[in-house]
């Protein structure tokens, strides 16, 4: 296969000698961690990277990384001698774009210099340093805000390294955001993209038809998150059936002891606005919370209802700022199976599980997912507050949890969601017309670039541009009668 | 009951080579070389006639068809390559509702369905399982549009009353711990009042473009409208004034796309002549929060903010499915050591 270094495509990236950003970087530099950055970029930082290449038996087939900064005039240095506006368009038009791929390369290079050996941990720091000099969340270009979330994330993870995890994987966000805020950026979210209701309107859908005809509805939800989830499901049934031969429906809640007691106390939130909500349309409605106490799943601490239809939601698509272990969807899915499940409903992300690819593939397939997911975001002037309320804890919580590899504990060895529930006993359920299509009309309802593919026969994946970026399948336990 | 056919009568392209004969069992044959039988319209309609007798051409087989037919001379290498045919006709008219099919393949549909079926009858019948799986997969999109509206209504309903109650007691809190003279959230000096009517009368928050303005029936059923002269006005009339009163799902157009992407010089001189909202750190004050509330409603020209597609980016960085070189890769293994 034919791979290109990254490199060997931009010889421009090159070390340059390049005197005149000498004003320009010395302007840039500052004191970090204890380490002085106030150096002539040209020439040390070049040595610093030397013998830090070798040192780390590098081959010289791989040329040092260094920023170059021959193009960067135009943005950075106000004091860019006597060139016309129109100049100084033309360099930012360069600058925009070749700064773009230059951050890239700094991210991957500081991603790799992060899980490297102890050498290269000052390596690290001086990337990061550099990355966060070129990038702020409210650049104004796409690249360049995702560039530092990720930036922050990777020096999250750079920290949490040095005290030695002595916490643990869970997030300590240095900026943590208001309940609220959290809430309105997650609306906002929803008009700005697809990403979230996709996965919610299709599995909704799917539910509503697999319970078509019965009593009572029991459904069991891994992560409710807000709720947000059911307040169409309870339209949809109370549209179709009133009175007598009204469903009941039953919501029963996870909620993990790893993430802590603010997540019991959410989904005890969850409960009492859902059913407040169900009181107002009519819908017959109860609402249980069932806490998890380890990463294993109990179903017997479920209360069940004779006749009663079960249904397992499964969301994993939705932007955690913690860390969800696998080993408890595992666990949950696997437990559940035993319900007897009329239906499974699974949502995830089209990223981070990789099976046993290494820390840096996965780091840029991450970047790949963010990116896709940035360029399809709507514009408007809410979308800043999104940005940073939302997507960079996001991207901190990504990149945490790819950062743990195979400890013992943590190991996400499942390649992908819907293989393993095909090889674990459970058999998938069609996809209907009308799911299609509602999915297709919701996409309709946003940018062009959007697309629905189909996924086997069980599932959709909305995708961006070439990018898959959520799918939704449907499984059943093969015990389970049609 | 067969009769002889005139040789004068027959398609014209065999009037040179053939004459045709009627043999003992009432069957026409031609008379060249290789005799091949001639499906005329009595006998194809024996055959669609047995076909549906015994469920369909899926379930028939050239042996019951045979039998059912009863005509002798009639051999199954006859049957099997007609029921062949047959079948083809009847196929790409089946999958019409479901995929979106082209000038080119609608055309050849009726080419097969001409040669399967000469007589005009056959054709009238199949365009009218067509127009009924047409307009049954119609009837399910309208459906569907319709719950998907009221569903994401309802979603909405649920959002704003989550967002009001926690902005009240946040506002409950902060004016607790002001009376008591603690420092408060960010959020000290607001009053419970400003943000609920920022919350409250505006907009709802799932503003949508209204369906009648979108292509939401896709190629296949435009193709299908055009094709059969139907009007879009009486499916559009369909839907006016069909939105729930209180909650202001309006539906507006389209949504403006985003510049393409590349286009960093357009981007950024459109850029500097605009106001930019999102400079700087703002301290997210009440104002702020109740310009953002009002604004996700209003499609603007700041849309054209977003330039730059990070995914082509990465997409000229290298080849996205490949792992990145040996020297890179080297050392992967051991995370933060």
């Amino acid at each position: 296969m034919t791979m290109n270094h990254p490199y060997d495509d931009f010889p421009h990236l090159l070390f340059s000698n390049n005197t005149a950003t000498a004003t320009s970087t010395s302007s840039c530099v500052e004191q970090h961690d204890g380490i002085s950055l106030d150096m002539d970029w040209d020439c040390d930082f070049h040595n610093l990277i030397e013998s830090m290449m070798s040192d780390k038996g590098a081959t010289t087939e791989s040329p040092p990384l260094l920023p170059c900064y021959h193009g960067q005039e135009g943005i950075f240095n106000s004091s860019s001698t006597g060139s016309s506006m129109a100049d100084e368009l033309d360099h930012d038009v360069e600058a925009g774009e070749s700064k773009g791929l230059r951050l890239v390369h700094l991210l991957v290079a500081a991603a790799d210099a992060s899980i490297g050996a102890d050498k290269t941990r000052e390596l690290t720091r001086v990337l990061l340093a550099k990355l966060k000099d070129m990038t702020s969340p409210n650049d104004r270009t796409n690249m360049e805000r995702l560039a530092a979330h990720f930036t922050n994330g990777l020096s999250k993870l750079h920290k949490e390294a040095n005290v030695q995890r002595q916490y643990g994987p869970h997030q300590h966000p240095d900026h943590v955001y208001d309940q609220v805020d959290v809430m309105l950026a997650f609306q906002m979210l929803q008009n700005m993209s697809p990403y979230i209701n996709f996965g919610y309107l299709t599995a909704t859908q799917a539910i509503l038809e697999a319970v078509k005809y019965e009593r009572r509805i029991h459904i069991v939800d891994y992560d409710i998150t807000d709720g947000v989830q059911w307040p169409s499901l309870m339209q949809a049934l109370v549209s179709r059936n009133t009175g007598p031969s009204a469903q009941h429906l039953r919501i029963t809640a996870l909620s993990r002891a790893t993430n802590g007691k603010k997540s019991v106390a959410a989904v005890q939130e969850a409960g009492r606005r859902l059913t407040a909500f169900a009181e107002s349309i009519g819908q017959p409605f109860s609402y249980h919370h069932c806490r998890m106490d380890s990463d294993t799943f109990n179903p017997s601490s479920l209360k069940l209802v004779r006749g009663e239809a079960v249904v397992i939601n499964c969301m994993l698509h939705l932007p955690r700022f913690g860390h969800q272990p696998p080993n408890s969807i595992i666990s949950f899915l696997s437990e559940a199976k035993t319900l007897n499940p009329k239906l499974v409903t699974l949502v995830h992300e089209e990223v981070g599980l990789m099976g046993n690819q290494g820390f840096l593939y996965r780091f840029m397939d991450l970047l790949h997912q963010f990116s896709a997911i940035f360029d399809s975001l709507e514009a408007g002037p809410a979308r800043g507050f999104v940005e940073r309320v939302i997507f960079g804890p996001w991207v901190s919580g990504w990149l945490t949890r790819i950062a743990i590899t195979d400890d013992g504990a943590e190991v996400e060895s499942v390649a992908s969601w819907p293989l393993w529930l095909a090889t674990n006993g459970f058999k998938p359920v069609e996809v209907s017309f009308a799911n299609r299509c509602q999915a297709k009309l919701l996409l309709s309802l946003f940018n062009d670039g959007y697309g629905v593919e189909e996924l086997g026969k069980n599932g959709l994946v909305l995708g961006w541009k070439s990018r898959r970026l959520v799918s939704a399948s449907f499984w059943a336990s093969c015990e389970s009668s049609e | 009951m067969f009769h002889a056919k005139k040789p004068s009568s027959m398609n014209g392209s065999y009037e040179n080579r053939a004459m045709c004969v009627q043999g003992d069992s009432g069957l026409v044959l031609t008379t060249d070389p290789k005799p091949r039988l001639r499906w005329t319209v009595e006998l194809h309609d024996r055959f669609v006639d047995a076909v549906a007798q015994l469920g369909g051409p899926d379930k028939a087989t050239p042996k019951t068809i045979m039998r059912v037919m009863g005509v002798k001379g009639l051999t199954l290498y006859h049957l099997k390559s007609h029921l062949q045919k047959f079948r083809l006709g009847k196929q790409p008219h089946k999958e019409y509702g479901d995929h979106s099919t082209k000038e080119g393949s609608r055309a050849s549909v009726m080419d097969i369905q001409r040669n399967v079926a000469s007589s005009s009858g056959m054709i009238s019948r199949n365009m009218n399982e067509m127009q009924m799986e047409v307009q049954r997969r119609l009837h399910e999109q309208l459906e569907v549009q319709r719950h998907l509206q009221l569903r994401i209504e309802a979603q909405g309903k649920y959002m704003q009353s989550i967002l009001e109650r926690a902005c009240q007691t946040l506002a409950g809190e902060n004016m607790a711990a002001a009376a008591a003279g603690g420092g408060g959230g960010y959020m000290g000096n607001l009053g419970s009042s400003s943000l609920s009517a920022a919350v409250g009368p505006s907009p709802h928050p799932l503003s949508f473009p209204p369906f009648q303005d979108l292509n939401i029936y896709g190629n296949t059923t435009e193709q299908v409208l055009d094709h059969h002269n139907f009007h879009h006005q009486n499916i559009e009339n369909h839907y006016t004034g069909n939105n729930a009163a209180d909650t202001n799902i309006y539906l507006g157009k389209k949504r403006p796309n985003p510049s393409s992407g590349n286009d960093v010089r357009k981007a950024l001189l459109m850029w500097s002549d605009q106001d930019q909202d999102l400079s700087g750190h703002q301290p997210f004050d009440d104002e702020h929060r109740i310009q953002i509330q009002m604004a996700t409603h209003v499609s603007t020209d700041l849309d054209s903010l977003s330039e730059n597609n990070c995914g082509e980016l990465l997409e000229r960085l290298s080849p996205r499915k490949s792992p990145l070189s040996p020297m890179l890769i080297q050392g992967m293994n051991s995370p933060f050591g």
